[in-house]
């Protein structure tokens, strides 16, 4: 989330609520035709050239929310095509993850070095000596950039005295850490699915609000109604995130109110994942692979299977944490139906995959969990609640800020063998996460434990948050010291035998 | 000087969080240009759902309170403007 676009996120949210409130209602689903009059009424523009754009793309988001596909622009559709498909109480997402609405895509110009007003044409003009192509001459106004010999390497804007030389780029395809971000044939944003690993970084990137994901509140909510074995996992993020006089254990007992049988922390599945990933490594590196990637982060491991296929096998076998607390669930109550809720949108993708598929049946982000309690009208700081929640270690909970994974998993090899030493690296970009894996390839990190993590900061900053990044990473650290435990071995909720050395 | 920041469901969804987030923020931009500024300190309070919202069918998240003057539709700059309006010398 960038806190700063407070409009584009107002609509976004508004739209979960109305969505969930329809849900909730059992509203006849025709009502989505005017939806978008209720939530930009009026005549006068407010976002852009016209209200009914603005209402189009709201549309769009209505459809997206509701798990169908954005319309084309060049075909006929009412908002409510498709719709019986998905009016049911099962997940019925179908990929593509990442949507780019064409037509809220304002086209913005590819990367380019510009020269501003603040040129002066000075005598000494540095930009024209230090352009290794020679691209730049000293115009009749200001210096010119020659764009087809340019290089982008930045030099002229560096030297410049008066700044006046400036970096321009689509902030989406700024934000795309694999490349995945072209244009179609009218210079709009196009996703190259072959190299996208839906870390949804271009999503909150986006000015326009041009990028959404597909939800699925819709039929979670219609699944709430009807299913009585509905259980919820939410992930170490959650700290904060639902406003500041709201406790933990009041957002374990609002979620219930929304019709859960249950909460768990996900950092109870990472303290599970951070003993496998610990024997994992003490018992194949160095000598059947020659290092070991985490396997928390899906954007990351899409990116090692997509990017570097031949690396994807030193990638953990260990299951995510999201996959681990399902598991434990599913154990104790083989009827479970569960909903992993994060910051993550990646995570809609995991929950799809054959392995993970029968132990994750939604995924819902935090913003659109705090469209569920407003739909459903509930004051989280209101909840009178007793318990406090203790289902995972510190080192579990740590999770959620960037280095936390390798952190725990380093701690308890150490706890498990004292003799061997593990070496960590940890990286929270993609952009980084594609030159450690560089790096990993040419042999230059063999023996390390490499922690990949999509989003800038970790989990703690992920496409789904509502609160900043600050604000959570105080909220964790809090909630990481009122752990009744400091490492996984010591979690007496996890089986005895996998916490035998 | 007394603000209040209703963190309430419809006003943390619609982004009550950035609102504080920004007054801690001006009390930096104020910190960093203390004399131009009344030594009036920023008593910024986050408090419960004042139930302005579920009384009328206008939209009115976020709210905020500005001794003790409500401001409906609060954006971080039209709250702020409010404040350094009241406290610059």
């Amino acid at each position: 989330m960038k806190e700063s676009y407070v409009d584009l996120i107002n609509i976004r949210r508004q739209v979960f609520a109305k969505i969930a409130k329809m849900a909730y209602e059992g509203a006849d689903l025709e009502e989505l035709e005017k939806a978008s009059f209720e939530i930009l009424p009026g005549e006068v523009a407010t976002y852009r050239d016209s209200i009914f754009r603005e209402r189009a793309i709201v549309e769009e988001r209505l459809r997206l929310t509701m798990g169908l596909n954005a319309r084309k622009p060049t075909e006929y559709y009412r908002v409510t095509d498709g719709i019986s498909e998905v009016d049911v109480d099962e997940n019925r997402f179908i990929e593509p993850l990442i949507n780019v609405i064409t037509f809220a895509c304002e086209a913005c110009p590819e990367k380019a070095f510009y020269v501003t007003d603040n040129c002066r044409k000075c005598l000494a003009h540095p930009c024209t000596n230090v352009c290794p192509t020679n691209a730049v001459s000293i115009g009749k106004k200001r210096a010119i950039i020659d764009q087809e010999k340019c290089i982008k390497c930045g030099r002229c804007r560096d030297t410049c005295p008066y700044s006046a030389i400036v970096k321009y780029d689509r902030p989406c395809a700024a934000a795309c850490g694999v490349n995945a971000i072209e244009s179609d044939y009218l210079g709009r944003a196009k996703i190259n699915r072959d190299r996208c690993v839906s870390c949804g970084n271009c999503i909150i990137q986006c000015p326009y609000g041009a990028i959404s994901d597909k939800s699925q509140i819709y039929q979670l909510i219609k699944s709430l109604k009807s299913n009585e074995h509905m259980y919820a996992i939410i992930a170490p993020s959650f700290l904060g995130q639902f406003g500041p006089l709201a406790s933990p254990a009041q957002i374990f007992e609002g979620i219930k109110q929304l019709g859960f049988v249950d909460v768990v922390e996900v950092s109870l599945g990472a303290d599970i994942t951070t003993l496998k990933e610990a024997k994992e490594f003490l018992e194949k590196v160095p000598h059947e692979i020659p290092y070991m990637g985490t396997s928390c982060c899906n954007s990351w491991t899409i990116m090692v299977e997509k990017l570097f296929p031949d690396q994807y096998q030193y990638i953990s076998d260990s299951a995510s944490p999201m996959v681990e607390t399902a598991k434990y669930i599913k154990k104790k109550d083989p009827k479970a139906k569960i909903t992993f809720i994060g910051p993550c949108i990646s995570k809609k993708l995991e929950a799809l995959r054959e392995d993970v598929k029968d132990y994750v049946h939604f995924v819902i982000t935090f913003e659109e969990l705090m469209g569920m309690f407003v739909a459903k009208g509930i004051e989280l700081s209101e909840i009178e609640v007793s318990d406090e929640i203790q289902d995972a270690s510190a080192s579990g909970r740590g999770y959620a800020i960037a280095g936390g994974v390798a952190e725990a998993v380093k701690k308890t090899a150490a706890e498990i063998d004292p003799s061997r030493e593990i070496k960590v690296e940890g990286v929270s970009t993609l952009q980084d996460c594609v030159k450690l894996m560089r790096l990993a390839k040419a042999g230059k990190k063999n023996g390390y434990l490499l922690e990949g993590m999509a989003c800038a900061g970790g989990c703690i900053a992920g496409p789904g948050t509502l609160a900043s990044l600050n604000r959570v990473r105080k909220a964790v650290l809090e909630f990481k010291n009122k752990s009744a435990c400091n490492s996984p071995l010591e979690n007496e909720i996890i089986d005895r035998e996998l916490r035998r050395n | 000087m007394k603000i209040k920041v209703c963190v309430g469901s419809s006003c943390t969804l619609l982004g009550s969080m950035n609102i504080l987030d920004q007054l801690d923020d001006l009390k930096e931009i104020i910190k960093e240009d203390a004399e131009n500024y009344t030594d009036e300190e920023l008593e910024v309070e986050a408090i419960k759902c004042l139930g302005f919202c579920k009384d009328t069918e206008e939209k009115v998240a976020p709210v905020v309170v500005i001794e003790g003057e409500p401001m409906y539709n609060a954006t971080g700059q039209a709250v702020m403007e409010k404040i350094i309006n009241k406290i610059r010398k």
